[in-house]
């Protein structure tokens, strides 16, 4: 006999309109603490730690043969890019220190182009705002230029967070979300200054 | 653009934190009140936010804030349960038997909020909490099994006897 069968109703389904608990729940009203329980929370938040994001510790042995293996991948990559005949291909380092593929675009690699390709997007938008500007109305103007120092205020406000507690998956994501939306204001603008949009 | 309170809170800004606490307590406070009671609701009410305060750094923002925070209480009003209640407390017999009564024609001078307040109240602790998770707070049995360490089958089987207990009491406070 299943379940259902012996309870004679569907207790994972809502329960009826007419049904007196049904009505019951719908009018159960929220109430208020008697007192204020700030107070309270305030004197415990202030005498207890707090927990903080997973901390990753190197020895010094291991700092030392990260630091050779992330000055020879700079090395080669800036052979590799100063090479003119050479177009893409970074699998010379990788295949010198015997570090797969995946691992050196995962950890090192890409983390450091993104910054950069993050800041040559943002130099190249700019410099096309800074050009065409004139085109756009004083206002508009204005309003982008706020709108570029709250996200930069708010980006400068996460690194500095992140300088004390890198591994805050929230505090990255925040700062990923808080470039994306400068990156898509600067499109936005510069769209509308070239008369794209 | 305003910054994120949340945000700043996770970096240690405590006027921050008040005012997440001001916006959040009332939905924490009520939840609080549902699943342990009236009396216990103020200091659980205070444990949560103290949890969360020192839990912050560990919100990745994969859901809204209000769904982390909420999930939180629901842990700590459990787990208040299970450091306070014996087993055979929290939870509503097999054998127990529900009187079935007539339901009793309202009127428009019932309240009916006290009185399931009150009806709930005589509940044990998990089939209150079953309850409340299922029935007002829209929890599924397979989430309500992992949060109070219960198979679906007892989360199913705890709903329908409150249920019924429930509609017994409140059908006798109709009828008197």
């Amino acid at each position: 006999m299943n379940e259902q069968r012996r309870f004679g109703e569907s207790d994972h389904e809502p329960l009826h309109q007419d049904d007196i608990l049904k009505q019951a729940i719908g009018e159960w009203r929220d109430e208020v603490p008697s007192r204020d329980l700030w107070t309270g929370i305030a004197e415990q938040i202030a005498a207890q730690p707090r927990t903080r994001s997973r901390q990753i510790a190197f020895s010094l042995p291991q700092l030392a043969v990260a630091a050779s293996l992330l000055v020879a991948v700079a090395s080669g990559v800036t052979y590799l890019a100063a090479r003119p005949d050479v177009t893409t291909s970074n699998e010379p380092v990788i295949q010198a220190y015997g570090v797969t593929g995946d691992e050196t675009e995962g950890n090192i690699v890409q983390a450091n182009f993104a910054d950069a390709q993050f800041n040559a997007a943002v130099t190249d938008l700019e410099t096309i705002l800074r050009d065409e500007r004139d085109r756009l109305d004083p206002r508009t103007v204005l309003i982008i230029e706020r709108n570029l120092k709250a996200i930069d205020d708010a980006i400068n406000e996460a690194r500095m967070a992140l300088n004390d507690d890198p591994a805050n998956p929230y505090l990255n994501s925040h700062l990923a979300d808080a470039r994306r939306r400068k990156l898509d204001l600067l499109r936005h603008a510069t769209s509308l200054a070239s008369g794209g949009d | 653009m305003p910054v994120d309170d949340v945000f700043l809170a996770v970096q240690g800004d405590t006027a921050a934190f008040e005012r997440v606490y001001r916006a959040h307590m009332p939905r924490i406070f009520n939840l609080a009140r549902r699943m342990a009671g009236p009396e216990a609701a103020e200091e659980l009410t205070q444990d949560v936010f103290v949890r969360a305060w020192q839990k912050l750094a560990l919100f990745r923002g994969e859901s809204s804030f209000a769904t982390w925070l909420h999930r939180l209480a629901v842990n700590v009003i459990i787990e208040r349960f299970r450091t306070l209640g014996t087993a055979r407390e929290r939870f509503l017999a097999d054998g127990e038997t529900v009187l079935e009564v007539a339901p009793a024609v309202r009127t428009k001078h019932m309240d009916l909020s006290m009185d399931l307040q009150a009806a709930i109240e005589q509940l044990p602790a998990g089939a209150r909490q079953v309850f409340v998770l299922h029935d007002v707070e829209g929890y599924k049995h397979e989430e309500i099994g992992d949060l109070l360490g219960i198979s679906p089958g007892t989360s199913k089987s705890q709903l329908h006897r409150a249920r019924q207990t429930l509609r017994v009491l409140l059908n006798q406070k109709v009828a008197s």
